[in-house]
């Protein structure tokens, strides 16, 4: 860029009748000219959307995983039995996929399918919630322990004595002192969820904590808020995203496996892992009670766990342009 | 390099002391009925429940116990068992079962690092070709469908195609533990793989590889002597860790096969309350993860000289 266009000409002693007067003149200051930096045709969002459709698979995929979900509303309503009014009918034992049982029946003589799609759409909701839970508390903290540096031995003691008690212990206490329930649930997995994705954003903030950039800011008496939010965050938002794409599925993951150990969920609320602990003595003989939870419950978390990866990428401005 | 050890050593101590702490005091927290049976809770008077309990110690401040426990402690006694095994030392219920977790874990982590490793460095060498690709598919399939579905998947496959027992039993060891290691190095191949591959990607885009090249070297003994070389030193790291760990056993396979190792041991005392199982087990955990991640650091140091672990204390 021009170097007079930052100077008023004003400021500029007025030496007349030189030769170099002839040669160069005073550019006069033209605001918008010196705001003026590169394109604005650039804008980061639609950028990543941009990048994003141009990944088919990942835009099939998505389409997948929405109709999916959305499915798991209407299944329940387009089935022949409601969730809330199966009763155990001791002659219905073990029928195998037919016309009125969709998916057959449980060892208690339940319609398979109502649980299958209402078991999904409790894993869903509660990876969901627990997913932005632990992103925003991970986040929000990893931020401010990575940048005052004051709070980084603590963070880091709290970090290790968390991460070295198997969860397990603290998820039993939870569930012998407390309770089970939706809620109870999601609360603790996103109090001890939110540790690892801190601790992934400490790391990367001490990347960018010092750079020119911002120790200019501070320089210049930025606030500590505006810094991590302006400056820093925007850096990290591919690793955010990429964090929340994991989680999801890594929750309906650990949900099953805690319900399955029956410190999850109770009973009366059905998720995938209270399925599958049901189904356990009987999937030997009755593989149908394993491949319908299976197959929707795994095509909902690889097609998220894809897409995610896709957008992660889309949202890496070094992909862009 | 010693006093670095010797400040790391303390700190770990007072880490496990810190977390044994928490939980001691947490199951303090619950009331001392989860200390009977029901059985014990419907026969006993409350005046010979009290009794029990004042004998046994259980009644005093938490403060109290805790410093009873760390006395204890500093004498190498980890106390007995409440209600898992009435009466016998912690060590003695310990020892029976680590033995199971542990020949499990280190069957299959000697499996999955084998695999792994081949397989990363093969899905390196043949980038972006069809081999490539299945090998990204079995680890994305491993990373999103839960464990539980891959397991009960494993079961079905192994037991009804194969015969396979579906239960871990004792007299029959061999050919029972078949399935829980399948499980456990279907899942830790996937890692090894996953991060072998993304190392070796990256270590072949550099400079010396190409001179590598250039030097004329095959590219077998390029992937195997330089390549893999630098690129097995991000995943030494957590080999002594994940040793460790075997001993600590997996709780969901254990649960799944039945196998009466730590895992189970774990689940089993608290949800019966027996605390001094509870503590031992947490000690032993939270001491395993600290002395793994050191051993590790160390491993480290050993594979590649230009790691220091003095000057890097102060920046992690």
């Amino acid at each position: 860029m021009d170097m007079t266009t930052n100077n008023k000409p004003g400021l500029h002693p007025g030496g007349g009748g030189s030769a170099a007067d002839d040669l160069f003149t005073f550019a006069e200051y033209r605001h918008a000219q010196a705001e003026f930096t590169a394109s604005t045709e650039y804008s980061y969002w639609r950028s990543v959307w941009r990048n994003f459709l141009r990944n088919k698979p990942a835009v099939i995929m998505s389409f997948v995983f929405i109709i999916l979900f959305i499915f798991t509303f209407v299944a329940g309503v387009i089935g022949n039995y409601r969730y809330d009014e199966l009763r155990p009918d001791n002659k219905l034992i073990f029928l195998f996929p037919n016309d009125e049982f969709w998916f057959g029946t449980d060892n208690l003589g339940r319609d398979y399918w109502s649980q299958v799609w209402y078991a999904a759409q409790t894993s869903i909701k509660l990876a969901a919630i627990v997913g932005v839970g632990e992103i925003l508390l991970g986040v929000v903290i990893g931020l401010v322990w990575g940048y005052v540096r004051s709070l980084d031995r603590f963070f880091t003691e709290l970090y290790n004595v968390v991460n070295n008690v198997p969860t397990i212990i603290y998820m039993t206490l939870i569930a012998l002192m407390v309770g089970q329930s939706f809620l109870i649930m999601a609360v603790s997995l996103i109090c001890f969820g939110w540790l690892p994705t801190a601790r992934n954003i400490r790391n990367m903030v001490f990347i960018y904590r010092d750079r020119e950039y911002n120790l200019a800011s501070r320089c210049l008496g930025t606030g500590l808020w505006r810094i991590l939010w302006r400056n820093i965050l925007p850096y990290l938002i591919s690793v955010v995203v990429l964090r929340l794409a994991l989680s999801i599925p890594s929750t309906i993951a650990y949900e099953s496996t805690l319900s399955y150990l029956g410190l999850g969920l109770d009973v009366n609320t059905p998720s995938l892992g209270i399925l599958l602990r049901n189904a356990r003595s009987y999937f030997l003989d009755f593989p149908y009670l394993l491949i319908f939870p299976a197959v929707i419950v795994s095509v909902i978390t690889i097609t998220f766990y894809l897409v995610g990866n896709a957008f992660s990428d889309a949202c890496d401005p070094r992909n862009h342009l | 390099m010693l006093l670095y050890t010797m400040k790391r050593l303390l700190q770990s101590i007072v880490t496990v002391l810190l977390v044994v702490t928490i939980v001691f005091l947490l199951l303090r927290l619950l009331p001392t009925d989860y200390y009977f049976t029901e059985e014990q809770l419907i026969k006993l008077t409350d005046q010979q429940r009290h009794d029990q309990l004042a004998a046994a110690g259980l009644l005093d401040s938490p403060f109290v116990q805790l410093f009873r426990f760390y006395e204890d402690l500093a004498n190498l006694d980890l106390g007995t068992s409440r209600r898992i095994q009435h009466g016998v030392p912690v060590t003695q219920v310990i020892g029976g079962k680590f033995l199971v977790s542990m020949r499990l874990g280190l069957i299959s982590l000697a499996i999955s690092l084998f695999l792994g490793v081949v397989m990363g460095v093969l899905q390196a060498r043949y980038k972006d070709k069809f081999g490539d690709h299945v090998g990204t598919a079995y680890t994305v399939f491993v990373n999103a469908v839960p464990t539980l579905i891959t397991y009960s998947l494993v079961l079905v496959i192994g037991a009804r195609l194969f015969k396979l027992p579906s239960m871990y039993s004792v007299r029959n060891v061999a050919r029972s533990s078949i399935l829980p290691v399948v499980c456990l190095s279907l899942t830790s191949t996937a890692g090894y793989m996953l991060w072998t591959r993304r190392y070796m990607v990256d270590e072949l885009n550099k400079d010396y590889i190409k001179l590598a090249r250039l030097k004329g070297l095959s590219s077998r003994k390029v992937m195997y002597r330089h390549v893999l070389r630098n690129a097995f030193v991000p995943l030494a790291q957590y080999l002594p860790y994940s040793m460790l760990l075997t001993i600590g056993g997996s709780l969901l396979v254990e649960r799944f096969f039945s196998v009466p190792g730590m895992g189970t041991l774990l689940t089993d005392a608290i949800s019966r309350y027996d605390t001094s199982i509870v503590q031992a087990v947490v000690i032993l955990y939270a001491s395993l993860g600290v002395l793994g991640v050191f051993l590790g650091d160390v491993l480290m140091t050993l594979i590649d000289p230009r790691i220091r672990l003095t000057s890097k204390g102060n920046t992690r």
